[in-house]
């Protein structure tokens, strides 16, 4: 259990994850069209706006790791595991953690591919460029690690691929609720801060926008990006953390009688 | 890598248990078992015997509650990715992602094995090579069985663990994958499978151990087996037969309407009985002679009960 993961392993299976993704009209959907869909709000709200661009981005990125990322894993998993597809696997040369990782990489590698082609769209729209791209892109990988996490400790409690629309709705919350925490009341608002969808947008804001808190000017500068991150990644972090336990206290490979 | 002096498996003191307090149930209990290299073992036993149990443990897919596991000198779960790379196997019941080809999921699998033999020969080995662009959903049981054999046979494994490799095949399926088996064996490969078919067993294994209630309860050659098991004569019982405890039996059993007469001496005594049958004149019907079989030995085992805190259903 202590050598290092095989990568050519975890990118073989992950390319044929990959093309299973695009083999079913539902999974397609959710798992590359619709992450793109947010970007239409690039559209509303007058041209350049920062706040509304700011929502935008903020949407398409919570889309892009609460579907192909969350929700496809999820499903997939489940699916999967009740199909005795994972028992079969494990059988072989294949580690456990490959395993988990190779599901995993095909929805990542679209969640970061929508946030990179957002940048794009969005300069054709007026918006300005992503003030810190480095952290920019730092952020959607470990927004979606956790979402990772999230997805594999979700899976252990839902009994089939239908229950899944059901199991998945408390992590989904978390993620929507922290999107929003300028409308909960003030006494609530420093515990919205601590969810993950609100540690996300407080990264997207400032290290493409330069925003701090909920202002809808630019005040940070490059610098300043770096130093705002701190408190919200350690969010991220300390969710990770508490995700990647509870999954791997709960992993669950065969079917749920 | 394994002498014929070390078994390619070694199983000693093996014991698994399921669920813990008042539900405990303890599937395997007390199972040695060595499988000496470039041969075919079968564990044979009735569903619930403790075959899958036992057999998971060795595959390193189940820790044991108590003793030791060796699969070419190594331990499966210590010593995984070096016991992985050396064999293949076949479970029970798997499953494949049904919107992949045939072709597609030997290659997918063939990302996850170091020396992998390539798609088209694994395809050719198992008779696939017609089926290979239809998706594994529209595969009919045997040949996704095939397939799943390709994949358990795909890192040319020194060691093969097959449990019940041909259930729900058809019988000719099922002389292709007996006809596999033995070329592997030819070739050296180490192969235990399971089986709860008399028939397999006896067509295929050079060492049969056979489980009953989480023990090994007889090993050996099918011939071994049998030898020491009594042979019987059966008839329909007769209201009146005063000179049959004068025949040389072991046991003499009535039972629903036939008298079975348990016997060493099978032909001395059927003898004797057809002598003394002709001289009081009487018509034995439904007469049978039997040597001890491997089916006869199987069965006696069979009936014994189990222990009353067993459930078939605990087990697989």
């Amino acid at each position: 259990m202590n050598a290092a993961i095989s990568l050519p392993r975890v990118i073989g299976l992950a390319r044929w994850n990959a093309v299973l993704l695009t083999r079913n009209t539902l999974t397609m959907l959710y798992g590359v069209v619709m992450p793109l869909a947010p970007l239409a709000f690039l559209f509303t709200g007058d041209r350049g706006d920062r706040g509304a661009g700011a929502a935008a981005i903020v949407f398409t990125v919570s889309v892009a790791v609460l579907f192909p990322v969350y929700y496809n894993l999820l499903s997939q998993f489940v699916t999967r595991r009740d199909e005795l597809v994972l028992k079969r696997l494990r059988t072989g040369e294949i580690r456990d953690v490959e395993l988990l990782a190779a599901m995993a990489l095909p929805g990542v590698v679209v969640a970061v591919a929508v946030a990179v082609v957002a940048v794009p769209f969005a300069l054709a729209l007026g918006q300005s460029a992503p003030l810190n791209p480095v952290l920019y892109l730092v952020s959607v990988v470990a927004t979606s690690a956790l979402f990772v996490a999230f997805a594999f400790w979700t899976a252990a409690w839902t009994r089939n691929a239908e229950a899944a629309q059901m199991t998945s709705l408390p992590v989904i919350m978390l993620a929507v609720a922290g999107q929003m925490v300028a409308v909960f009341p003030e006494s609530a608002q420093r515990w919205v801060e601590l969810t993950p969808g609100a540690a996300m947008t407080g990264l997207v804001r400032s290290s493409w926008f330069g925003l701090e808190g909920s202002g809808t000017e630019r005040t940070l500068d490059l610098a300043d990006t770096w130093a705002a991150a701190g408190r919200p990644m350690l969010v991220l972090l300390a969710w990770t953390g508490l995700a990647v336990w509870l999954a791997a206290r709960s992993m669950q490979w065969e079917p749920r009688t | 890598m394994s002498t014929h002096e070390t078994p390619a498996i070694g199983v000693s003191g093996l014991r698994r248990s399921y669920g813990t307090g008042a539900h405990a149930f303890e599937a395997v209990r007390g199972v040695d078992l060595d499988v000496p290299a470039g041969t075919i073992t079968a564990l044979l036993g009735t569903n619930g015997a403790g075959k899958t149990s036992t057999l998971e443990v060795i595959e390193g897919l189940a820790t044991a509650s108590a003793g030791t596991v060796r699969v070419l000198g190594l331990d499966p779960v210590a010593d995984r990715d070096e016991v992985r790379r050396h064999t293949g196997v076949l479970l029970q019941r798997s499953g494949f992602s049904g919107d992949l080809t045939v072709h597609e999921t030997l290659r997918m699998w063939r990302a996850t094995v170091t020396s992998p033999r390539s798609a088209d020969e694994s395809l050719a080995m198992l008779r696939l090579t017609d089926r290979a662009d239809v998706p594994v959903r529209a595969l009919s049981g045997g040949e996704q069985r095939r397939l799943d054999l390709a994949c358990t046979l795909m890192g040319h494994p020194d060691v093969v663990l097959l449990d019940e490799p041909t259930t729900g095949l058809d019988p000719e399926s099922r002389r292709d994958v007996w006809r596999l088996v033995r070329g592997l064996r030819d070739e050296g490969t180490t192969v235990l499978l399971t089986t709860h078919y008399l028939d397999e067993a006896e067509a295929l294994a050079d060492r049969l151990e056979i489980m009953h209630a989480g023990r090994i309860v007889r090993s050996g050659t099918p011939a071994e087996i049998a030898a020491g098991h009594p042979s019987t004569i059966s008839f329909a019982t007769l209201p009146e037969l005063p000179w049959l405890p004068h025949l040389d039996a072991r046991r003499v059993v009535e039972e629903r309407g036939v008298t079975t007469i348990e016997t060493d001496d099978l032909q001395g005594v059927l003898t004797d009985l057809l002598i003394r049958a002709a001289r009081h004149g009487v018509r034995l019907e439904g007469l049978e002679a039997r040597t001890a079989s491997l089916e006869s030995v199987f069965l006696a085992i069979a009936d014994q009960p189990q222990s009353r805190h067993e459930t078939e259903g605990a087990l697989r």
